[in-house]
C-alpha cells in the first residue's frame, strides 16, 4: 500500500509537519528509529524522576510557536531558568534576549513532542537506511528490510542524517544543488553527562551555569530544580563543540569523568561522587547561530512527487523554535503548492 | 558657515515619541532619529537616520533639496548591498544603480534616495555569499536560493512608505524600471505621481546588457560567464536599451 506522505524523523520538526499535514487533510505516516518521539528534545527517567538532557528549556518569540507551547497540558516549571550563573555563551545566544519567552515543564521536555504526536500515525524503532525515487513516488526501506511507498516524502532529521539519505537519490540539478547547499552547513556535537546525587546533596544556588573559562563545559544545569519533590539532586553537563568533537570516538567512560571534574570545579567536590550517571553523545546536537537557512526545501521530481526537508537549520535562529517553524512551513508548502 | 536648522531637523523632535499602528501586515513603524549634512562626490545631501520597530537595522534617507511638504519628489529605493555598493563587486549592478541614482538626484532640484538595510535580499551577508558559492559551482537552483532566503519585499515597501510619509513628502516620482514597485508603494498610502525609468550609463562592466544574446531565461550572463544578479529587484536598463516588461 502506498502512503500519502511519509515523514522520516519524529522530532519536533517532523511532528509539527505531520500535524499540519493531517490538519490539511493529508495522511502522513511518521517513521522514527527511537523508542519514543521528540528526537533531541529528550527526557530520561531515573526511578521516575525526569531529567532533560537535550535542550533544557524551550524559548522563542514567534507567536504561533509560543502558543503551541502554551497548549501543552502538564505542570510548568514556572520561571525556570531563573538563576543564571556565569557569563559564558548560551547554546542559543538569543535564549535570554528581552523579547524571548522561556518555558520549562516539571515532567520534562518530552511533554511537548508527546503533545504534538497525539493523533498521528507513528511507527517507532524504525530506522530508515535507504530511499529511492520511482515513477510517481518514493520507496523507503528500513534496516529490517521492510519497504514502504509514498507519494511525497519528508526528511526531518539532523542536517547530516538528511543529507546522507538525500545522497541515495539520482543527482538531478535540484538534488545536487540541495546537497551542495547542505554541505555548507554543519551541526555541532555535544557530549552530555547526567549525574544523580542524594536529596541532601548541596544543591547549587543556580539553575544553569554558563562557565566563561571552561574549555570543556558549555553549561552545567541543575535539572532537579525543575522538578516537584525530586528524589535526587540531578546535574546535567553539556560539553562545548570543539571539546566534544575531539572525543567523539572515545568510549564514554573516558570523557564522563572529565565532564564530572569540570562540573566539580564549578559546583564543588561533592559532584565527583554521584550515585549514578548516564552519558549521552549528541553527535548532531545543534547548529551554531548564523548557520541557518531561512526556509525548508521542497524538491520536485518528474512524476510530480515532492521531497521536503525540514529541521532546526531550515528556519532563522535555530533551536526548537526553528525546527517547529520549518515543519509547519514545509507542511504548508506541501499542501498549498502544486 | 553658520549652522542652520532645516525643516528636516525639526522632524527629529516631532518623532521623538512617535507611535502609530504601523504600516502593512508586519505593522512597521519608523521614527526619524538624526539628521545631518552629507556633502558627497555626487552632490550636496542631508542624511536622515531612522529607527524602526521591527529590526535593529538603521534605515537611511539621503535627501537633496527641500522635500518636506513637496510633491512629485524624485525618489529611488535602494537595498543595501555591501559587496556591490562598497566593494564594487561585478556580480551585481548595485554600485552602478546607486551611483546613477545619487548623481541624478544631486543634479535635480530635490530628491530622495532611501537606503534600505536589507543586505543580500534580506538574507544576511553570510547566506548571500553562500548563494554566490553555489553559483561558483554552477549550481543556481531555485530551491537552494529559496532556502537561503528571499527579500521580504512586503516589509521593504512598508518601511519605505513610512519613511516617505515621515519625511512629509506629499507625492513622489518613483525612479524604477519595475512598475510593480509603484503599485506596492501606493498600496501603503504613498501617492506616486509618475514613474521615472532608471537608466544607467553604459560602461565596460555592463555592456553585456546591450548584447541581447547574453540573455538566457531572464538571467543576464556576464562576460565571465556568471549570472548577473538583479539584487535591486529592478530590471537593469542601460542608456540605448529598449525598455521591456520585467520578467518577474
Amino acid at each position: 500500500m502506498a502512503h500519502d506522505v511519509i515523514v522520516i524523523g519524529a522530532g519536533v520538526a517532523g511532528l509539527q509537519c505531520g500535524r499540519e499535514l493531517l490538519a490539511a487533510g493529508r495522511l502522513p505516516l511518521l517513521l522514527d528509529r527511537s523508542r519514543g518521539v521528540g528526537g533531541r528534545c529528550a527526557t530520561r527517567r531515573f526511578e521516575g524522576q525526569p531529567v532533560d538532557y537535550g535542550p533544557l528549556f524551550f524559548h522563542g518569540h514567534v507567536p504561533a510557536f509560543v502558543a503551541a507551547l502554551e497548549a501543552v497540558d502538564g505542570p510548568r516549571a514556572a520561571g525556570w531558568p531563573q538563576r543564571i550563573e556565569g557569563s559564558g555563551p548560551a547554546c542559543q545566544p538569543d535564549a535570554f534576549a528581552a523579547f524571548e519567552q522561556r518555558r520549562a515543564f516539571a515532567d520534562g521536555m518530552t511533554v511537548f513532542p508527546k503533545h504534538l504526536a497525539r493523533g498521528l500515525d507513528i511507527k517507532l524503532q524504525t530506522r530508515v537506511d535507504w530511499i529511492e525515487v520511482d515513477a510517481d513516488g518514493f520507496g523507503v526501506t528500513d534496516d529490517a528490510g521492510r519497504q514502504y511507498r509514498c507519494r511525497d516524502l519528508v526528511l526531518a532529521l539532523a542536517l547530516e542524517q538528511s543529507a546522507e539519505l538525500l545522497r541515495r537519490l539520482p543527482r538531478s540539478a535540484e538534488v545536487e544543488g540541495a546537497l551542495q547547499l547542505l554541505a555548507m552547513f554543519a551541526s555541532v556535537p555535544s557530549l552530555t553527562v547526567i549525574a544523580g546525587y542524594p536529596p541532601d546533596a548541596p544543591m547549587p544556588s543556580w539553575d544553569i551555569c554558563f562557565p566563561e573559562r571552561s574549555l570543556c563545559l558549555q553549561l552545567l544545569a541543575c535539572d532537579s530544580s525543575k522538578r516537584r519533590d525530586p528524589k535526587f539532586v540531578t546535574l546535567v553537563g553539556q560539553a562545548r563543540p570543539r571539546w566534544s568533537r575531539e572525543r567523539l570516538d572515545q568510549p564514554a567512560e573516558r570523557w564522563r569523568s572529565e565532564i564530572l571534574d569540570a562540573a566539580a570545579a564549578l559546583a564543588g567536590n561533592w559532584v565527583r561522587q554521584p550515585l549514578w550517571t548516564h552519558a549521552h553523545c549528541w553527535r548532531y546536537a545543534r547548529v551554531d547561530r548564523g548557520n541557518e537557512l531561512q526556509q525548508p526545501i521542497v524538491l520536485r521530481f518528474s512524476g510530480g512527487q515532492r521531497l521536503g526537508l525540514a529541521g532546526d537549520i531550515f528556519a532563522a535562529g535555530g533551536g526548537v523554535q526553528a525546527a517547529w517553524l520549518s515543519g509547519q512551513r514545509l507542511a504548508q508548502r506541501l499542501t498549498h503548492e502544486d | 558657515m553658520a549652522f542652520q536648522l532645516t525643516q528636516l531637523h525639526r522632524l527629529v523632535e516631532r518623532d521623538r515619541e512617535h507611535e502609530c499602528a504601523g504600516i502593512g501586515p508586519s505593522q512597521v513603524c519608523v521614527r526619524i532619529v538624526a539628521v545631518a549634512q552629507l556633502p558627497s562626490r555626487f552632490g550636496d545631501f542631508q542624511i536622515v537616520a531612522f529607527w524602526n520597530n521591527r529590526d535593529q537595522k538603521d534605515h537611511i534617507a539621503i535627501v537633496h533639496g527641500d522635500v518636506v511638504g513637496a510633491s512629485d519628489v524624485p525618489t529611488r529605493m535602494h537595498s543595501e548591498c555591501l559587496t556591490g555598493d562598497v566593494i564594487g563587486s561585478l556580480r551585481c549592478d548595485c554600485r552602478d544603480q546607486l551611483e546613477a541614482a545619487l548623481r541624478k538626484i544631486g543634479a535635480l532640484e530635490r530628491g530622495i534616495l532611501l537606503y534600505l538595510r536589507q543586505e543580500g535580499r534580506g538574507i544576511g551577508l553570510a547566506n548571500k555569499i553562500r548563494a554566490y558559492a553555489l553559483q561558483d559551482r554552477g549550481l543556481d537552483t531555485v530551491e537552494a536560493n529559496l532556502a537561503l532566503g528571499f527579500r521580504d519585499d512586503e516589509r521593504d515597501y512598508a518601511v519605505a512608505a513610512h519613511m516617505l510619509s515621515s519625511l512629509g513628502v506629499s507625492s513622489v516620482q518613483l525612479m524604477t524600471n519595475n512598475p510593480n514597485k509603484v503599485q506596492q508603494l501606493e498600496q501603503y498610502g504613498i501617492t506616486v505621481s509618475a514613474r521615472l525609468p532608471h537608466l544607467l550609463p553604459p560602461n565596460p562592466h555592463n555592456r553585456f546588457y546591450l548584447e541581447t544574446k547574453a540573455r538566457r531565461s531572464g538571467h543576464f550572463i556576464d562576460f565571465s560567464g556568471n549570472p548577473h544578479l538583479q539584487e535591486q529587484s529592478d530590471p537593469v536598463l542601460i542608456e540605448g536599451m529598449a525598455e521591456t516588461e520585467p520578467t518577474h
